[in-house]
């Protein structure tokens, strides 16, 4: 199968290579915390404080279409629903619900009831990923049951298995590992949605996650394609420019042109939550950096990153964690915080300084490897002077933050930041400018409604005049004619 | 963190600087000490004035001075000068070129023009007999340190540029056709930034779209001027290897920061650079055009700019 190519991105290599890909399983964590709010899915708390739950129970149900069930990982008592620290760039605050493992692990009846998939309804499976708490576990967390219940006649169903960034390695692991469980998940992906052919996409530099899949995959409908390594392949409209040569429209899905995305790990998760009954409780995590031998995790969703860090036995030098990937993700400082089921990766590195900053030149390397054709160099210019009309002018909303820009920046200038700065900005303004708008219409509105009043009032008062007028000169009129009559009346009597 | 391995400023103006290594070489071979001594010269003036400036703005002035932006800009005025000119024209352009066409526009990647043109245009017309004076012997040190400084009456064989001998003579001589243009000096040095503007395309310092358009700019107009009329206009050879063409080409208009920066915008830029220094060369006032020619472009930056958006994906 062809492959096509996007504009720019960049091949890098890992920093941090292994011998042997493997998947360890972490110790059991003694504690987890689940955050209420997942990926713009809310849910609420089913649970209270002191509850003894076992893992695999529901601990929250989704308010509304849009969230998952929230499970526990471990059994164990409620210890608190408060406010937590969540990975966030700002390290926010957000509610969660707090769980003290009890060591025992004990799980929830499963049932086991070994029906064919085929068997069931698309609405039942559909709903069955949404209660199992099923996520993109990519790395934007979309859920899941929204995507495949949004589509309609869908052709093609990818499955991504290109690592999403540089150093990360758990899908890798996953396939190789897996690949049974995946290409099982995939076709009950494919059963509910009704594509007429699915491409897994895997990396040419995984060779053993494609000869491991390409050994399960008996079915014609399944083809597995390798594409180059290139970094922001993993990004999901690039991804489908690769492999079918589409562009998805600028603010527009994937969906709305009849293709799907799931990532390997996804169809892994459909699988164990379809065929095993078992909802998404863990995942796998890589750890990795040069502060630590890095390795993939198979560890419980909650658990902290301490938790996580502490197995892997890190060097004594001091540390820079970095959650999600080298490109994309994100620096924290506070490592309690909890593995969610998005977290691909840590990176745990030595600490170094950072290069200072230097104005740009526009020498116009970051619009070589902008995967989207930005001009990252113009975009800085009006980001930085907070020149928002400007600045979309530029095609700032299609900024997919990749970070490409950043990384071969001569000036080292952090453009994605400003970038996403300038985002968060022009949102904040244009709810602004939505509530002047509002309060304008309704200021108008209102205006125009005195005014409207007043002239009816006037109309009426002439109106009513008017009538009064007519009423009384009718009224004249009859006094007249009674007069006259009167008159008549008088004069008849006089000739007599 | 992202750790950075492509490149910093420092590195990018340093490969500039190995680029140059070719044709100073051959402009020592030809012109001697006298060109060393000029670069010399102008690179203590622009550490100098750069670092007052940027201490008078108070900037970290070694971590700007060591981006190795001025030392570049004073070593391209240098070699545009002629060799034996005085030492305070060279002082005096590089003052010029750092203060008012760098330091007051906010410094590096803020200036509009590019500063080592704009430095020699302010000499050109300030002192149009020094910079039109070229020597033609090879000079040694003690010679170059003479002349320079003025330190005795030593007479040098100079004479004016071919370029300007193309513009001066051909009054009398009736036809170009006539006249002696072959400058084997010249040739070689252009031909000398040629190789190391290869090298800067080769190390993806600079791109493609500038340097390519500037010279098919000037191929194309001087091939129509020259087909128009044999006895009046340069042969496109000629306007290739004399004057500041390979320099002007690689080197000068391709700085990033008074050019256009999008891929369409680039190819614009460099053609009409390369059309100007043809009209310059052949009707204005001065033999050579290209520090005109990229000045007036740089203004039109702007413009190209906004006019040239790529279409970004999905759109």
């Amino acid at each position: 199968m062809a492959n096509y190519l996007f504009n720019g991105g960049i091949v890098i290599n890992n920093l941090y290579p292994v011998n042997k890909v493997e998947i360890i399983q972490a110790s059991l964590p003694t504690k987890i915390v689940l955050p209420l709010q997942q990926f713009g899915g809310q849910t609420k708390p089913c649970v209270s404080v002191g509850d003894y739950v076992l893992a695999g129970q529901v601990v929250a149900s989704p308010k509304g279409g849009f969230g998952v069930s929230i499970h526990a990982s471990i059994s164990g008592v409620v210890l608190s629903i408060d406010k937590q620290t969540t990975v966030h760039q700002s390290e926010l605050k957000s509610e969660c619900i707090t769980i003290e493992s009890d060591g025992k692990d004990k799980w929830i009846d499963r049932k086991n009831d070994h029906v064919d998939f085929l068997h069931y309804s698309t609405e039942v499976l559909i709903e069955t990923i949404q209660k199992s708490g099923i996520v993109g576990l990519g790395g934007a967390g979309f859920p899941t049951h929204v995507k495949i219940g949004k589509v309609v006649d869908c052709h093609t169903l990818i499955i991504n298995g290109t690592e999403c960034e540089p150093g990360v390695m758990c899908d890798d692991a996953l396939m190789q590992f897996h690949p049974r469980e995946i290409i099982r998940g995939v076709e009950i992906l494919l059963h509910i949605c009704g594509a007429k052919r699915v491409i897994i996409a895997i990396e040419d530099d995984k060779q053993a996650a494609y000869q491991a899949l390409s050994m399960f995959n008996h079915n014609d409908k399944i083809s597995i394609n390798q594409i180059p390594t290139k970094y922001t392949s993993g990004a999901e409209k690039l991804l489908i420019k690769a492999l079918l040569d589409v562009e998805i429209p600028s603010g527009g899905f994937a969906v709305d042109k009849g293709i799907i995305c799931q990532n390997i790990a996804t169809a892994k998760a459909v699988f164990d939550a379809v065929i095993n009954h078992r909802p998404l409780v863990s995942r796998i995590v890589t750890v990795t950096g040069d502060g630590v031998k890095p390795n993939n995790f198979e560890v419980r969703l909650g658990a902290s990153f301490k938790h996580l860090v502490s197995i892997v036995s890190p060097n004594n030098q001091a540390h820079n964690y970095r959650i999600g990937g080298m490109m994309m993700g994100v620096d924290v400082t506070d490592i309690n915080i909890p593995i969610s089921k998005t977290t691909s990766a840590i990176f745990v590195n030595n600490q170094v300084l950072k290069p200072v900053v230097q104005e740009c030149i526009r020498c116009g390397q970051c619009s070589e490897v902008c995967p989207v054709r930005l001009l990252p160099q113009q975009l800085y210019w009006h980001a930085k002077s907070e020149n928002i009309k400007d600045a979309l002018n530029y095609n700032l909303l299609d900024c997919i933050e990749c970070a490409c820009c950043d990384y071969v920046c001569p000036s080292h200038i952090p453009l994605v930041s400003y970038f996403s700065f300038a985002k968060a900005l022009n949102k904040q303004q244009t709810h602004e400018q939505n509530r002047i708008n509002i309060a304008r219409e309704r200021f108008e509105f209102r205006e125009y409604r005195l005014e409207r009043n007043k002239l009816e009032r006037a109309q009426m008062m002439t109106d009513k005049k008017k009538t009064l007028k007519e009423k009384m000169a009718k009224e004249q009129s009859q006094k007249q004619k009674i007069a006259e009559a009167m008159q008549r009346v008088q004069q008849a009597k006089d000739k007599k | 963190m992202i750790t950075p391995i492509f490149s910093s400023i420092s590195w990018m103006m340093r490969q500039v600087i190995y680029a140059l290594v070719l044709g100073v070489m051959a402009a020592y071979y030809f012109f001697g000490w006298g060109v060393l001594l000029q670069i010399a010269l102008g690179v203590i003036t622009a550490i100098v004035v750069e670092s007052v400036f940027l201490a008078l703005r108070g900037r970290d002035v070694i971590s700007s001075i060591s981006d190795g932006s001025a030392v570049l800009t004073a070593i391209l005025l240098a070699i545009s000068i002629p060799s034996i000119a005085p030492w305070w024209v060279i002082v005096v352009g590089v003052s010029f070129a750092i203060i008012f066409g760098k330091q007051l526009y906010g410094g590096l990647g803020n200036n509009p023009f590019n500063p080592a043109m704009l430095g020699y245009v302010f000499l050109l017309i300030s002192y149009p007999l020094q910079m039109s004076t070229w020597q033609v012997d090879f000079l040694s040190l003690g010679q170059a340190l003479d002349v320079v400084f003025d330190l005795s009456n030593i007479d040098v064989i100079s004479s004016a540029t071919t370029l300007d001998e193309a513009k001066n003579s051909l009054s009398f001589a009736g036809s170009i056709q006539q006249l002696d243009l072959h400058s084997p000096s010249q040739a070689w040095i252009n031909a000398g930034f040629l190789l190391g503007g290869l090298y800067l395309l080769f190390k993806k310092v600079i791109f493609w779209q500038i340097p390519v358009a500037f010279l098919a700019g000037i191929v194309i107009s001087s091939i129509l001027l020259f087909v128009g009329n044999t006895d009046l206009y340069l042969s496109t050879q000629n306007h290739l290897m004399l004057g500041g063409t390979m320099l002007g080409a690689f080197f000068i208009a391709t700085d990033p920061v008074s050019a256009s920066t999008t891929p369409k915008g680039r190819i614009i830029y460099g053609f009409l650079i390369g059309v100007l220094i043809v009209i310059i060369r052949t009707f204005g006032g001065y033999p050579d055009g290209v520090a005109f020619a990229v000045l007036l472009m740089n203004m039109t930056v702007p413009l190209i700019d906004s006019f040239t958006q790529p279409k970004v994906f999905g759109q």
